[in-house]
């Protein structure tokens, strides 16, 4: 267990903290590619990638955008592929225990946190640093900052979490009356919807919300894949763009005319009303 | 606008400022958010600008310093542009206001587009394609979103630091002028939505599993309510997660709503 739990540590640190400070793609941190890693070094790669896929699901719609961040998908993902693996329950418990943890891990993430007054009281004193034209020390004292201060408290909480809890986890699972793990199987397949939903908040617009359906027909009715479903929408998409294109060019083409011939359109709009 | 020349200098200066853009949310705070990333970024170019003179550097290093904030690729358009326009201070003492008002007032626009374009479309085009391959058990869909969604950000990011140099604030002037960028928001917006009901229709489930007798006859409610549309229950439930996310209220509720609603479900035996 704390040679597992070591592990996960370490994976956090680097598909987490280190991919979110040293190549702020955001990419590497999400589930489905921690899963897997995770699920590789546990021995067990398979249900890694199969728990990615669920994972990434989940997690679809929540992300560091706009400060606030609901829970955090990389210690989830961790955390359901470890209790997974390590105790050998179904896949659904797992997903279902992921969320509690992410969201518990979230408040001590990159983008929104408890500790975030204390790293915002100090930029009175990088202001100061910055100054000194010292930017070897100004780099340095920040990735010190970065990767080996504001990651200890969540690395020491997914440490705790897997070498002491797996145990005492198996065991609670085991006692449990039908109805809950029902319950849990259940919810992990409607958490889903929390995800997209965020997602399609930010998109959703009255004039185009109809493509969701576009989408939801061609998945659910048609049976088509996602690839395929991917290649008509960026069909759309351009057909989309090049027709604005046309009419925002048009439109000029009009008020140009309009301008040059300025002072009869006037005349004429009077006239009318 | 013609297509100058980068000096060998240049080209130097670029390359380390397109390798330290990628620490983009360094010590990332509520106060300044990427204010720390932004003065790594522009330290190589304030260096080779102003050299030795101690004072502009200083000015150059605390004007950095401002609070900043935009999605990880266009913080390189904008770092890129910032390079341009500290030259232009230098050479042609272009007034530091402008150098401000560019970067105060590109990071909300470009925010939104880059947001819409990478988070929104890519990612979720991405993704999807991966959890297909993956939840068939197919490792591929890692490298695949790695690349689409990883790598391609790091490739954007050196053209955009570079092109955003290159043309400067013309550029980014014509773009929005030209009115386009509502045309390619509205675009790729479309794209993602697309997507995300495809993967509504895959991934969301309301397991409902329950028979009710009705005079004898038996009723698989799921069929009754799968015959008025296939998955309705799970285009209603997103539906009332979105409702309840426009109306301000926390995620996190809402999870632990769906979580409480399963259990309870669960024990009445609907589920």
């Amino acid at each position: 267990m704390i040679q597992a739990a070591l592990l996960a540590v370490l994976v956090y640190w680097v598909l987490y903290w280190c991919e979110t400070y040293l190549l702020s793609w955001q990419c590497l941190s999400r589930p489905i590619v921690v899963a897997p890693v995770m699920g590789l070094l546990l021995g067990d790669f398979q249900t890694g990638i199969v728990m990615g896929a669920a994972l990434e699901s989940i997690f679809m719609g929540i992300s560091g955008i706009g400060g606030s961040v609901p829970a955090d998908g990389a210690s989830a993902a961790i955390i359901a592929v470890c209790y997974t693996v390590l105790t050998g329950t179904d896949m659904e418990a797992g997903l279902a225990l992921a969320m509690p943890v992410g969201t518990v891990i979230a408040n001590f993430g990159v983008f929104s946190g408890f500790l975030q007054p204390l790293w915002s009281a100090l930029a009175p004193a990088w202001e100061k640093l910055a100054v000194s034209c010292n930017e070897k020390k100004f780099t340095g004292l920040n990735l010190l900052l970065s990767l080996v201060i504001e990651p200890i408290p969540s690395l020491l909480i997914i440490f705790v979490a897997i070498a002491f809890g797996v145990e005492g986890i198996s065991g609670l699972l085991a006692s449990c009356p039908a109805w809950i793990m029902t319950g849990l199987t259940a919810s992990a397949s409607m958490m889903v919807a929390v995800g997209f939903g965020i997602l399609c908040s930010m998109i959703w617009s009255g004039k185009i919300g109809c493509f969701f359906f576009v989408g939801y027909v061609l998945a659910k009715c048609v049976g088509m894949d996602s690839l395929p479903i991917a290649i008509l929408g960026a069909s759309i998409a351009i057909i989309m763009f090049f027709n604005d294109k046309e009419f925002i060019d048009f439109k000029k083409q009009i008020t140009q005319l309009a301008v040059s011939a300025g002072p009869a359109v006037t005349d004429d709009e009077e006239g009318f009303f | 606008m013609a297509k100058r020349e980068l000096s060998v200098s240049e080209k130097k200066t670029i390359k380390s400022m397109f390798i330290r853009s990628h620490l983009t949310f360094i010590s990332f705070n509520m106060t300044k958010m990427e204010a720390n990333g932004f003065t790594i970024s522009m330290a190589p170019a304030i260096e080779s600008i102003y050299g030795d003179d101690k004072e502009a550097k200083e000015q150059a290093y605390i004007r950095h310093q401002n609070f900043f904030n935009t999605h990880a690729v266009a913080f390189s358009l904008i770092v890129g542009l910032a390079y341009a326009l500290e030259r232009e201070h230098k050479e042609n003492n272009l007034p530091i206001e402008t150098i401000e008002s560019v970067k105060a007032s590109l990071m909300g626009p470009t925010a939104g587009v880059f947001d819409s374009i990478f988070f929104n479309c890519l990612r979720v085009i991405a993704a999807g394609i991966a959890i297909g391959l993956m939840s068939a058990g197919n490792p591929l869909g890692i490298p695949i979103f790695i690349f689409f969604y990883g790598i391609c950000q790091s490739i954007m990011k050196y053209y955009m630091l570079k092109y955003g140099y290159i043309y400067g604030t013309n550029f980014i002037e014509a773009v929005f002028n030209s009115g386009l960028i509502g045309s390619l928001t509205k675009a790729a917006s479309s794209l993602g939505l697309i997507m995300v009901g495809a993967m509504t229709a895959t991934s969301i489930n309301v397991p409902v599993n329950c028979t009710i007798s009705l005079n004898g006859a038996e009723v698989v409610l799921a069929d009754v309510l799968n015959s008025i549309f296939p998955g309705f229950l799970s285009i209603v439930l997103l539906f009332a997660v979105m409702k309840l996310i426009r109306k301000g209220i926390r995620p996190i509720y809402i999870i632990f709503g769906i979580f409480g609603m399963s259990l309870l479900l669960a024990l009445l035996g609907i589920f």
